[in-house]
């Protein structure tokens, strides 16, 4: 088995052919315009098979974009793009010195087709930053061929056969792509590398945060299987699963592959009988909706499949499954095949038999059902046939969905086609540029560093942690680590659990440990502190208007005194204006005092 | 282009552009294609593209040959044998609305055999049509020799019995070639399309194949105009007719950048929905032959007005044959008509080049309205010095080709004048439509 990775992170930075920022578009923004486009192929010497797929892809799909106002004519492909972000290079080179890269001389934008709407121009573009780069792993190294800098597609709202729609604020954020070789050994060893490189990514610098911010791409090839590319898995705990079920798959689906050798059931031919007539007075609900809606019913026979498209591959997934997710690129939503009960459809036997009748099918054999309009039911029943008819593992770009199995996208993609981006000039890396990118601090002295200023647990949250870049410049400015560190990962997330939020944290904190350290208030009351400010109030301000100021000197003996030098009553009534320390000295003093008085 | 040094390194090994090879840099090897160097970065730098598609650009310590690149002879760019006449004539003058790329090399390659239109735009099969090339050039290249050259072979054309003409031309100075055709060619029998795209066709967003089916439509209909036929919003939804004396180029990139000046577009083009939509009136194909009227100048300077302009500026315009003034406002020039000392007017230079025989009009840089030199003393003074458009609702490029053709029509001052005034094409109307801006 051998498994690469491809991970692709967003960077914290504006876009990367425009000035527009990389914020996306709040959740109650409405779309500023709607603009419909078409993408068509261009011509190229390439071949015309090439072609002819990429006509089909695009076969009179209409794109909707919406645009929101972080949007520029840019991103709607009205303009050309300007020069490449230069602080986005910046950041993409130091990630490549991390990994141990040689930066390549002269940095060349390319565009590389898409064609499935998610870019309007037709093309992502990208660039090679640097090459031969390495990281070490407890297996040993993991070769890092290629580091790129590119542009983010645009998010997806919704697609129906005829139609797709996007959100263009996505669109443009840059992102870099680091792809290993396939020197990765398992599940446990995937998850180690992409945990480094992802660390390292956060640890170095302006990267972004947050869900969708970071996504892996894991290609898996096996012995006797075939290479599969898993698009798209967010969860790091995930990927062990993902191999897994992967490798499972390919084994069940070799082990299939040898069943339907033996019994000699290739190749299907292509005899699709339509059944609507057959069925017109069936009950079942699928069946009955779609013809009255205008639906055909198309059946197929697949000789000598008895009971392989119930075999399980993955789990809860059967042969069938992979059947139905290639029927469903022609739009359909699925398909319906005699290995499964039929009765939950509410085909009854008697249908089932005259089914099996029409299609010819006898007890050794299975069928499959479609419900479309006729013309995309055969399309999806032809999808169907080329899957069944494939004697060897495919390779597939796959999805990798949230419970760790995956399904069908599309076929691998050959080799990318690529050509030069003309708008935007290349960009040499002179010896100047590339000796002005400040080194990151390797993540293993990093991780060192805390730990000594923090404990190694709480050091290894603030690592992890999206504030570790506020926490480094806090303490930088003088804020005690261990303080900072407990405000910024156990306070914020309390006060934020009760509705407080900040509209800017690094701001604030680094006013309230400025006024801490002058002694105006005690630590207890910080999150108190905290809460008058999220209100946008001074920190003075919120000390005087809320009585928090520190209590100490001759006011606190004071105090003591009334309470009868009792500890736990000067807590009680003083816990956020008075040092626990100071008060037990104060005590301490003050019962001295008080024996004096006796003797 | 390469360095010197890099050209001299590749001779030297027998490399030439598309050849495999290997290089070493940075201590490490890489093999691919040799690839030009674009405009732009270090021409020390070789640029390699690599096997996975990308190409990258590497200093090289040593390069060596692997596989010289297989030698293809360039395809012609006219198909060889007679061409075919009749139905709509699709002729070539460049511009990226139909080309191809090379992605070996990335060079672009104009396309213009039927059979490669037919590739880039499938749905064209729906007509009958030829094509050729008539030559390939920016737009910003072209002059009045090829509004000479594009003229002609639109003469031809249509003695031959071509029911349409489809002009592919680059955008940047289309209108100024749609504004001379129209008034070269006149008593049209058929309809004169040009069309562009603002996107290269080398991208998949390309807009040129709807404005390309669009114009090939409105080609087949009853039309006796020169229009422009480009998009009408930024979606690729329909197409909007321009007249062609009327039409201006009014974003540097939008896809609808065209816009008609002083009018309403002639017809809104959606060939999908075979919609042909009126939106103005426009002129049915003509009866009783073409009207051929070729002849042009030029040698004609076309002036942008601007504060601080020097009377000088226009002493050294005396070679010309003919000015066009982009005035300010309605018809303007610095004319000092208060006799302030701070003031330098440009009057009398104008009056000179006037007197000596050069003809000089006026446009506006407000692009939208009439000039109305009557209205204010410097424009007074103007038409005083024998300026003429006064009353022309023209736009700068439309009054400019007019020019270039009246200076080619008549010697005669007078007569120039009077042509330029005369209405030939739709580039000057009578009334001011109050929802025309």
């Amino acid at each position: 088995m051998k498994i690469g990775i491809e991970i692709h992170q967003r960077l914290d930075t504006a876009k990367l052919f425009c000035n527009c920022p990389s914020a996306l578009a709040g959740e109650d923004e409405k779309p500023r315009c709607a603009i419909m486009r078409r993408l068509h192929p261009v011509l190229s010497e390439m071949g015309e098979a090439d072609e002819a797929s990429q006509a089909e892809f695009a076969k009179d799909r209409a794109f909707e974009y919406h645009a929101y106002s972080n949007n520029c004519l840019v991103e709607a492909d009205e303009e050309p793009p300007a020069l490449l972000n230069p602080e986005a290079l910046r950041i993409a080179l130091q990630v490549a010195m991390q990994l141990n890269a040689t930066p390549v001389s002269e940095v060349h934008i390319m565009r590389k087709m898409v064609i499935d709407g998610s870019n309007t121009s037709g093309f992502q573009r990208t660039a090679i930053v640097a090459m031969n780069g390495h990281i070490d792993s407890s297996q040993g190294t993991i070769r890092i061929p290629l580091i790129a800098i590119e542009e983010e597609s645009a998010g997806i709202v919704s697609a129906t056969e005829g139609k797709a729609t996007y959100r263009l604020d996505r669109l443009g954020i840059p992102l870099i792509e680091i792809s290993t070789d396939p020197d990765i050994r398992d599940g446990a060893h995937l998850s180690e590398v992409a945990e480094k490189i992802g660390m390292m990514l956060r640890t170095s610098g302006k990267v972004a945060r947050g869900l969708g911010t970071i996504r892996q791409d894991v290609n898996i090839s096996t012995e006797g299987g075939s290479r599969v590319e898993l698009k798209g898995a967010q969860d790091l705990k995930m990927l062990p699963a993902y191999v897994e079920n992967e490798v499972n798959r390919q084994t069940l689906l070799l082990k299939l592959l040898l069943e339907i050798r033996e019994r000699k059931a290739l190749p299907v031919k292509t005899h699709m009988v339509e059944l609507s007539d057959l069925l017109r007075m069936s009950k079942a609900a699928i069946i009955a909706g779609g013809i009255k809606a205008g639906c055909a019913v198309i059946g197929q026979r697949l000789p000598e499949h008895e009971g392989l498209l119930g075999m399980e591959i993955q789990p809860g997934k059967r042969y069938g499954t992979e059947l139905s997710d290639y029927a469903k690129k022609a739009g359909v939503k699925g398909i319906i095949h005699s290995d499964e009960d039929l009765s939950k459809y509410g085909i009854t036997e008697a249908e089932e038999a005259a089914v099996r009748g029409a299609l010819g099918a006898d007890d050794d054999d299975a069928f499959v059902l479609v419900v479309a309009p006729i013309g995309q039911a055969k399309s999806a029943m032809e999808f169907v046939l080329q899957r069944a008819n494939m004697d060897f593992i495919p390779g597939e770009t796959r999805r990798a969905n949230p419970d760790g199995t995956s399904s069908f996208m599309r076929p691998l993609p050959g080799r990318a086609r690529l050509y030069p981006e003309t708008d935007v000039p290349p960009i040499p890396l002179t010896q100047a540029l590339l000796a002005s990118i400040e080194r990151a601090e390797p993540l293993a002295e990093k991780k060192a560093r805390l730990e000594k200023m923090l404990n190694k647990e709480m050091a290894g949250r603030v690592l992890k942690s999206r504030h570790l870049h506020c926490f480094e410049r806090l303490v930088s400015a003088g804020a005690d680590p261990m303080l900072a560190a407990t405000t910024l990962e156990d306070t914020l997330v309390s006060l934020r659990r009760e509705g407080v939020e900040f509209s800017d944290i690094e701001k604030t904190l680094t006013e309230l440990f400025s006024e801490f350290r002058r002694g105006s208030f005690v630590k207890a009351a910080i999150p108190e502190v905290l809460k008058g400010m999220a209100k946008g109030a001074r920190v003075d301000a919120v000390l005087k208007v809320y009585r928090l100021q520190k209590i100490s000197g001759p006011e606190l003996e004071a105090i003591a005194m009334q309470n009868d030098f009792d500890m736990r009553a000067i807590m009680q009534k003083y816990r956020l204006q008075v040092d626990p320390q100071e008060v037990a000295e104060v005590i301490k003093e003050g019962k001295k005092e008080q024996g004096k008085d006796f003797i | 282009m390469y360095s010197r040094r890099l050209l001299e390194e590749f001779r030297k090994n027998s490399i030439e552009t598309g050849d495999r090879i290997r290089v070493v840099s940075a201590g490490a090897e890489y093999s691919g294609f040799l690839m030009p160097r674009p405009a732009g970065g270090d021409d020390d730098t070789i640029v390699l593209k690599l096997d996975n598609g990308y190409n990258t650009g590497l200093k090289a310590e040593s390069v060596e040959l692997i596989a010289k690149a297989p030698k293809k002879p360039p395809a012609p760019a006219n198909e060889a044998g007679p061409v075919a006449r009749g139905g709509i004539a699709i002729l070539g003058c460049g511009g990226t609305i139909a080309s191809k790329i090379e992605y070996r090399t990335g060079a672009v390659y104009p396309s213009i055999t039927p059979r490669e239109l037919r590739m880039a735009f499938p749905t064209l099969k729906k007509w009958d049509i030829h094509s050729r090339q008539i030559f390939s050039l920016f737009s910003e290249d072209m002059g009045a020799k090829h509004w000479r050259m594009l003229a002609d072979a639109i003469e031809d054309e249509i003695k031959d019995g071509s029911e349409g003409v489809v002009v592919m031309h680059g955008t940047d100075t289309m209108t100024y070639t749609s504004a001379a055709i129209s008034y070269m060619l006149q008593n049209l029998p058929v309809p004169i399309v040009l069309v562009g795209s603002q996107r290269s066709s080398d991208r998949p967003s390309s807009e040129n194949e709807m404005n390309m089916l669009n114009s090939v439509y409105s080609a087949t209909q009853d039309l006796g105009e020169v229009a422009v036929c480009m998009h009408a919003s930024t979606s690729d939804d329909y197409c909007h007719l321009h007249r062609g004396t009327r039409v201006r180029k009014m974003h540097t990139s939008r896809r609808d950048a065209f816009h008609s000046i002083n009018a309403h577009p002639l017809a809104a083009v959606d060939y999908r929905s075979k919609r042909f939509e009126r939106l103005s009136e426009w002129v049915p194909r003509r009866k009783g032959g073409l009207v051929a009227k070729k002849e042009l100048n030029d040698n004609v300077a076309m002036v942008y007005i601007h504060p601080n302009i020097r009377p000088d500026l226009f002493a050294r315009l005396d070679d010309y044959d003919g000015i066009v003034l982009v005035g300010t406002g309605l018809g303007h020039t610095p004319a000092n008509a208060f006799e302030d000392k701070t003031v330098k007017g440009v009057v009398r230079p104008i009056r000179e080049l006037v007197s000596s025989g050069i003809p000089v009009a006026m446009a506006s840089q407000c692009i939208s309205g009439r000039i109305c030199m009557r209205v204010y003393s410097s424009g007074r003074l103007l038409m005083e010095a024998g300026v003429i458009g006064d009353g022309a609702d023209w736009t700068p490029e439309a009054a400019y080709a007019k020019m270039c053709w009246a200076r080619g029509q008549a010697k005669d001052v007078k007569e120039i004048g009077r042509l330029m005034m005369e209405n030939v094409a739709g580039e000057i109307t009578a009334r001011s439509a109050i929802e025309g801006y």
